[in-house]
């Protein structure tokens, strides 16, 4: 894998070298197409909506029956939870970082 | 692809959840091993994780259907982790998708996970092991293995639901409506994945063949060496 004497090594190249400058392009490119698309879309009167709520509504027709989540957050409680789960699995993989990335100790 | 909650029913919930941790058992073999192996390969398995999370969140208009949707980054990541270790990858992907972005359901992680992880990963990279053992280049091999993953992912999904749902309809007919609903969005983002896959691994292959030890054959190895 990546070299550790390379990466100890102070660089010296510029920071705009050729891999940010391709990924900022590309991210670029990436971005006009999604505003032109969603321009065109907004003139034409198009919904824009994904395809899986699409099938899925679809489903329901089929199924008679309504779908809805198994665990349902009002609001941005949904991200309240999605928070909180992130703080503590991240302090929690922090601080079993070297048991689940480091290197086995001799007879382990 | 991402089958909400109360669309299948419970029975075909818990086949596609068995089906699924059939295929996911080898994965966790396949990431022992190659764990104990190579130091580099947890974190590089878990930098892959959060590439496919975002992938397959990612939704992209489509103005020539007027609606959105995803590519799947799984074909990419069974190339990059194996094919087996992509299907746990996968069902964690899913899992958090589900729990946090509401995106795809809790009960349908294992029918979910069938059409990404394991019939779109699985299908993309033998398709990548034919070419490549056919010596094709690696951007040809890499590109129809992203389109192909992709469009086997919606196939499979269109197919899960209509096994459960088509009723009186013939199997086939219920299957291709399901599949005209994601078909016309789907193949115009399928050709993206596609170059995308073959320009994230080509660029890896110029630039980092040391990351992809196993992956390389031929002249992009000895690079790497």
């Amino acid at each position: 894998m990546s070299n550790p004497s390379r990466i100890n090594q102070p660089r010296s190249e510029p920071f705009f070298d050729g891999f940010t400058r391709a990924m900022l392009g590309a991210m670029v490119v990436f971005l006009l197409a999604i505003f032109a698309s969603a321009s065109y879309m907004g003139h034409h009167k198009m919904e824009a909506a994904g395809t899986d709520d699409k099938v899925n509504n679809l489903a329901t027709t089929v199924s008679h029956g309504e779908h809805h989540p198994f665990i349902d957050l009002p609001g941005d409680s949904q991200l309240g939870a999605f928070s909180i789960a992130n703080f503590f699995v991240g302090i929690i993989v922090g601080y079993q970082w070297l048991r689940l990335f480091g290197k086995p100790k001799e007879g382990q | 692809m991402h089958i909400e909650d109360g669309i299948l029913s419970l029975g075909a919930c818990a086949a596609w959840y068995g089906a699924c941790a059939a295929l996911v058992g080898p994965g966790i073999v396949q990431i022992r091993r190659k764990a104990q192996e190579n130091l580099s390969y947890k974190p590089f398995l878990a930098m892959v994780g959060v590439a496919v999370f975002v992938i397959s969140a990612m939704h992209l208009p489509v103005p020539v259907t007027g609606s959105c949707s995803h590519p799947c980054g799984t074909p990419l990541a069974a190339i990059l982790v194996g094919p087996w270790a992509m299907t746990v990858i996968s069902a964690i992907v899913l899992f958090f998708q589900a729990i946090f972005l509401g995106h795809g359901g809790i009960t349908t992680i294992g029918a979910n996970t069938f059409s990404m992880g394991i019939a779109g990963g699985l299908s993309g990279y033998a398709l990548w092991k034919i070419l490549r053992g056919m010596h094709a280049p690696l951007w040809l091999a890499a590109g129809a293995a992203g389109l192909v993953g992709d469009l086997v992912t919606y196939l499979v999904s269109a197919l899960e639901l209509a096994l459960s749902l088509h009723g009186n309809v013939p199997l086939v007919k219920q299957w291709m409506i399901f599949f005209m609903g994601y078909g016309p969005t789907q193949l115009p983002l399928a050709v993206v994945e596609a170059i995308f896959t073959a320009v994230v691994l080509q660029a890896m292959a110029s630039r980092r063949p040391d990351l992809l030890p196993g992956v390389l054959t031929g002249a992009h190895a000895q690079k790497g060496a």
